[in-house]
């Protein structure tokens, strides 16, 4: 009884706050949670003539066939290593980009590396590996020189199982690392000058004060942001792996989403796909919630 | 995969829903041809040429270079003729990403257009979406005439239960093969060598084109003795000297499937294809091949063999016609071969690709929904006019086609000095993409381009194929059971041969390997897949 | 005088500052340079591996081709309509939410954030949203690039962060004693002093508007709504060679003409397509120079 008058309370006394969230608690019911009937899709025959939801139940047949297949300790474990990868390496370096940047004290010089640095991430996908292709050309490209120059030898790059994961994470980060430091670089203009003038009092290095002022600061975002990227730890972005994809990398970089397509493509298999697809949630999913029950234990941040 | 769009959908709403009240006053305008306008009156009434025409949506998966169809004075014609009025949406790309949605959404066109636009599975799978022409055919004596002066355009658009949703093209003039090889004659004279006729002698010939300057340009190095566009399968691929064992492929044998003496096979499993990954790896391992054979896309594959300016920079490579593969500058330096003997003593095949070059399914499909089915029909019915055919493939008589004037029509070269026969085509009209019959009767002297390929196809022409025991029929009707597992099936076996092969040819190590590689290939569903393709090659031959 | 308040340390500090700089700006730049000289030379030069540093073979012809399209100039229209109303939309649906989510006091913000997060990894598929689209009389028209998922979630938890970590609890309640209420609170204090946030989302939803090619894609026929993404994917698919050989298609057509541009154009779609987007980010950029929160805080 008093739950129920607390709730009702609630209601009247935050009825402002209710109102400016309710656009967005419709928008999301609407347009997120309408069409999730659609999931039944992964446990159910495709059955066009009986409707979206109307085909015959086949319970977690998809999922076995999918687990079933020979392909399916590959394709989870190449997905896991690119993700894996990108995370180590590709989370950190927005961090480090902007805590350098922040550091310019010239505001010509800032300007000019911010706007360099976010350029990048405009390029089309396609474009970008038709770049990559072009440049790591161990015959003709600018970076297929430089690896003679430096008597690296004649490693083609593009095709082999050993590099192409590392292509593929420098790459990315080439292209988003400056688009994703915006934000911590937005979050460091709120620190208060105060701090580095105490700090500059108390005798602190540049270096020092970067560790204490600047990296405290960016926490909060960090740990958001983590746990959010936790959440994608079986989602690799399918168009460029896909473009990246060539006869001689394939053992490395068949992915599940790669791999959905093909599938999906040639046979029109929505219900495969959808269970493949799903099965690939779940697991994101399940990442998401234990990353953010340790971060809400360890530091007391969380999503929800 | 493609996608572009001419439709005014905002404006034409609101006169879809006003002219839908005259949806079976389309009519005929008397211009029609022949026995085509007997069956068009059947619905139509007067106003014809008072402008009430049907209007009709339509879908048209188009080539990136075809211009606007409104544009194509001999669709006008087809539409007035036929009495509609059609707003196209017309797609360059990504139409399998569109197609998906907008079926299983069931917001369709009445009508679309293409090369296999909506296929066999697509029709099992949505079943009652389309319109089943089997009964309608009446209404389309033109169609009628093709399935009776070609009975086979008839058989590979039945479905097994004798509907037809989808109707095919006939176009007769292309060659028996896509694929032609070529090696540079120069630089054979060059160093004077002679033609090569065996795979030990073209080792030995592209051997020399690596060591010497072959192309004299002072730079021993920068020529590439050998070059295909990467992978195994499909056109223009080194697959085609399996054709030195004997082994007789069918449409490039994109996935290895072909067949031999009436039993069907597929060569990633065979010992001579076998043979033939030690011969590449043999060629790789001297560096004749092109290191980036396995990585290059098609343009770099394509840019490369056009040179710098009068300098060659490909031995031997295979292409459609010499001068798309090299440029009109380098193409008169190419010859094109006859096949290679695998051995002195080999009996050498081909690629029988006619089928699929000549012949296309599913080019043109009604929608279930479509409230003017007559009117449709008679679009579809002056579509298939036997003049109209060569103006879909070729473009409108005057700018692209001229009349002889005795009953015989000549392709006329491009407008545009600057284009080439080719491109010229394509831009021009819906040209291969589209649906249209060509009587074996008419007589149409064909372009420049055309010429040069059938020029360049006498040394594969004077190969015998045994097209009854050693090709694998196009067109068979799988179930859509049947087709979703061997798709599932090849997408797997297709993994598993590009990776060995590309390890293969630049690794080597196929001795060592090759058991377990075909053992795991048939566990991946090639097996499974040559036993369905096997009953229903049986099935067909019993016919 | 300031040179000698530069200890050795902090000179040190500056040097490695610069030479880093130094490397990441031309590791990156390197390769935008490229596409630019890439655009201005022969394609066949480019695949090559002939034009490295400068460029070869000059022409324009890429940039005429892209710019002789009437289409290009309505995908231009309609993408800026796009861009600038949904991004407006979003900021209205998303601030106010995130505002709300931010405070402590709100009992319901668990539940209601944890139903927002599902939908980060939960979704129908493309089927039964483009039927939702239907039913709504929303495919084919503008409304279908502005009202769909005008709440990105991801964006929504920044702002929310945002608000939890910079506004300090101390400043609601003394807006409260001077009898402010929530509505007042967030547009006269929340707002003003979350610039730098707002340019921050403001510019990732607008970049997502102007890079949007799926709703294009999937709902929308009518070629005079298509934004510039589609049209500059045909553009760039007309001048494509053969992809998947001349042979199918009948052969013989990926001819000199067409193939000699191709990248050419390619190169030129990417410079015409960003430039707008690329010259406003310098504009917003002032904002997060701004200290903004902390005088009316600390002060």
């Amino acid at each position: 009884m008093r739950v129920r008058g607390g709730i009702l309370r609630t209601f009247v006394r935050d009825y402002q706050l209710w109102i400016m969230i309710a656009p967005a608690i419709a928008a999301v019911l609407i347009f997120n949670y309408i069409p999730m009937y659609g999931i039944q899709l992964s446990f159910r025959d495709f059955d066009f003539s009986k409707g979206l939801t109307g085909g015959a139940w086949r319970g977690l047949d998809y999922f076995r066939q999918f687990i079933d297949s020979y392909l399916f300790s590959d394709l989870m474990r190449n997905t896991f290593l690119i993700s894996l990868a990108t995370l180590i390496v590709g989370f950190p370096a927005p961090i480090i980009l902007a805590l350098i940047l922040n550091q310019i004290r010239r505001k010509r010089m800032k300007n000019l590396m911010q706007t360099t640095v976010y350029l990048p991430h405009f390029i089309s996908i396609i474009v970008l590996v038709g770049m990559m292709n072009v440049l790591m050309s161990p015959e003709t490209g600018v970076i297929g020189y430089m690896m003679k120059g430096l008597g690296l030898g004649h490693i083609n790059l593009i095709a082999s199982t050993n590099t192409f994961i590392p292509v593929y994470v420098l790459s990315d980060i080439w292209q988003h690392c400056g688009w994703n430091s915006i934000i911590y670089l937005a979050a460091l203009s709120t620190v208060d000058p105060q701090l580095y003038d105490s700090a500059k009092i108390d005798g602190a290095s540049r270096l020092q004060m970067v560790r204490y002022v600047d990296l405290p600061a960016l926490v909060p975002t960090i740990i958001i942001l983590f746990i959010l990227s936790m959440g994608n730890i079986l989602s690799t972005g399918f168009e460029k792996i896909f473009l990246m994809q060539n006869s001689l990398n394939l053992p490395v970089s068949e992915v599940i989403a790669t791999y959905v397509y093909k599938i999906g493509i040639i046979s029109n298999q929505f219900s495969y796909a959808s269970a493949i697809g799903l099965f690939n949630t779940v697991i994101n999913f399940v990442f998401l919630f234990a990353m953010n029950a340790a971060s809400k234990k360890m530091s007391n941040t969380s999503l929800y | 995969m493609r996608k572009k769009v001419v439709s005014f959908i905002t404006v034409m709403l609101a006169a879809t829903t006003i002219m839908s009240a005259c949806s079976n006053s389309g009519g005929n305008n008397g211009g029609n041809t022949g026995s085509g306008s007997e069956a068009t009156n059947s619905s139509a009434t007067s106003g014809a040429d008072s402008g009430k025409k049907v209007k009709l949506t339509a879908i048209m998966t188009k080539h990136p270079l075809t211009k606007p169809l409104k544009d194509m004075e001999w669709l006008q014609q087809v539409e007035e003729k036929a009495g509609v009025e059609i707003e196209w949406q017309e797609i360059t790309a990504d139409w399998d990403q569109k197609k998906g949605t907008m079926l299983a959404s069931g917001d369709v066109p009445d009508l679309f257009i293409g090369p296999n636009v909506i296929t066999d599975a697509d029709m099992a799978q949505f079943q009652g979406l389309f319109q089943d022409l089997s009964g309608m055919l009446d209404q389309a004596p033109n169609v009628m005439a093709m399935f009776d002066a070609k009975p086979e355009t008839k058989k590979i658009a039945e479905q097994p239960d004798g509907k037809i949703y989808g109707l095919p093209k006939y176009q007769r003039y292309w060659p028996s093969t896509a694929t032609r090889q070529y090696i540079n004659q120069k630089w054979l004279d060059n160093l004077g060598l002679s033609m090569p006729t065996t795979w030990d002698e073209l080792y030995d010939v592209l051997v020399a084109f690596k060591e010497k300057d072959a192309n004299g340009n002072g730079d021993p190095n920068d020529e590439i003795p050998m070059d295909w566009p990467g992978g195994i399968g499909g056109y223009f691929n080194a697959a085609y000297l399996l054709s030195g064992t004997g082994m007789t492929l069918t449409d490039g044998s994109p996935q290895g499937y072909f067949v031999e003496d009436g039993v069907v096979k597929n060569y990633l499993v065979d010992e001579r294809y076998k043979s033939l990954v030690i011969f590449l790896n043999k060629l790789y391992k001297a560096g004749l091949i092109n290191p980036e054979v396995f990585t290059h896309d098609y343009t770099k594959f394509q840019s490369v063999a056009r040179g710098e300016g009068d300098t060659a920079k490909v031995g031997f490579t295979m292409g459609w016609v010499a001068s798309d593969r090299f440029g009109e500058q380098l193409a008169p330096q190419y010859t094109s071969m006859s096949p290679l003997k695998a051995t002195a003593d080999s009996h050498v095949s081909w690629s029988y690709d006619y089928n699929s070059l000549n012949y296309g399914v599913n080019q043109i499909v009604m929608s279930a929904k479509s409230k003017n089915k007559e009117a449709v029909m008679r679009f579809i019915n002056e579509l298939y006019a036997p003049d109209m055919g060569m103006q879909v493939l070729f473009g409108s008589l005057g700018p692209n086609i001229k009349d002889n004037g005795d009953g015989s029509y000549s392709v006329l070269p491009p407008a545009d000095a600057k284009m080439d026969p080719g491109t010229w085509k394509w831009t021009s009209t819906m040209a291969d993409n589209g649906a249209f019959y060509i009587p074996d009767t008419l007589q149409l002297t064909l372009g420049k381009d055309m010429q040069e390929v059938l020029e360049q196809s006498k040394p594969i022409d004077a190969v015998t194929i045994d097209v009854d025991n050693d090709v694998f029929p196009g067109f068979l009707k799988y179930s859509s059971a049947e087709n979703s597992t061997m798709g599932l099936n090849n997408t797997n076996v297709m993994n598993l041969a590009n990776t060995n092969f590309a390890k293969w040819v630049t690794k080597g190590g196929i001795e060592g390997e090759w058991d377990g590689y075909v053992k795991e290939s048939e566990k991946a569903g090639l097996k499974q897949n040559l036993e369905i393709m096997q009953k229903y090659y049986d099935d067909y031959k019993k016919q | 005088m300031a040179l000698k308040g530069l200890g050795g340390k902090e000179l040190a500090f500056n040097i490695v500052l610069f030479a880093l700089c130094a490397v990441i700006f031309l590791i990156i730049l390197y390769p935008l340079y490229f596409i630019v000289i890439a655009s201005f030379s022969d394609s066949t030069l480019v695949s090559t591996g002939k034009v490295l540093f400068f460029p070869k073979g000059t022409s324009l012809f890429g940039y005429k081709e892209i710019f002789q399209d009437s289409r290009v100039w309505t995908g231009y229209r309609n993408t800026l309509f796009y861009t600038l109303f949904g991004t407006l939309v979003n900021m209205l649906f998303t601030m106010p939410a995130a505002y709300v989510l931010s405070r402590k006091e709100f009992k319901a913000r668990r539940p209601i954030m944890f139903l927002f997060v599902v939908t980060m990894f939960f979704n129908g598929g493309l089927i039964p949203t483009y039927l939702l689209m239907k039913d709504l009389h929303i495919t084919n028209t503008f409304w279908v690039f502005i009202l769909p998922f005008c709440v990105n979630i991801f964006y929504l938890i920044i702002a929310r962060t945002f608000f939890e970590t910079a506004l300090p609890a101390e400043l609601y309640e003394a807006a409260v004693m001077d009898g402010c209420s929530h509505f007042m609170y967030f547009a006269k204090v929340a707002l003003p002093l979350s610039k730098a946030l707002i340019s921050v989302i403001g510019l990732y939803y607008l970049v997502g508007h102007w890079n949007d090619f799926f709703t294009g894609l999937i709902y929308i026929r009518d070629n005079n709504l298509q934004p510039l993404q589609i049209v500059l994917r045909d553009i760039l698919l007309s001048n494509q060679v053969f992809q998947n050989g001349a042979g199918t298609g009948g052969g013989a057509a990926s001819g000199g003409y067409a193939q000699r541009y191709a990248d050419q154009i390619k190169y030129g779609v990417i410079i015409v397509s960003s430039l707008p987007i690329l010259m406003l980010y310098p504009f917003l950029q002032k904002y997060f120079e701004k200290g903004v929160m902390i005088g009316s805080v600390k002060g």
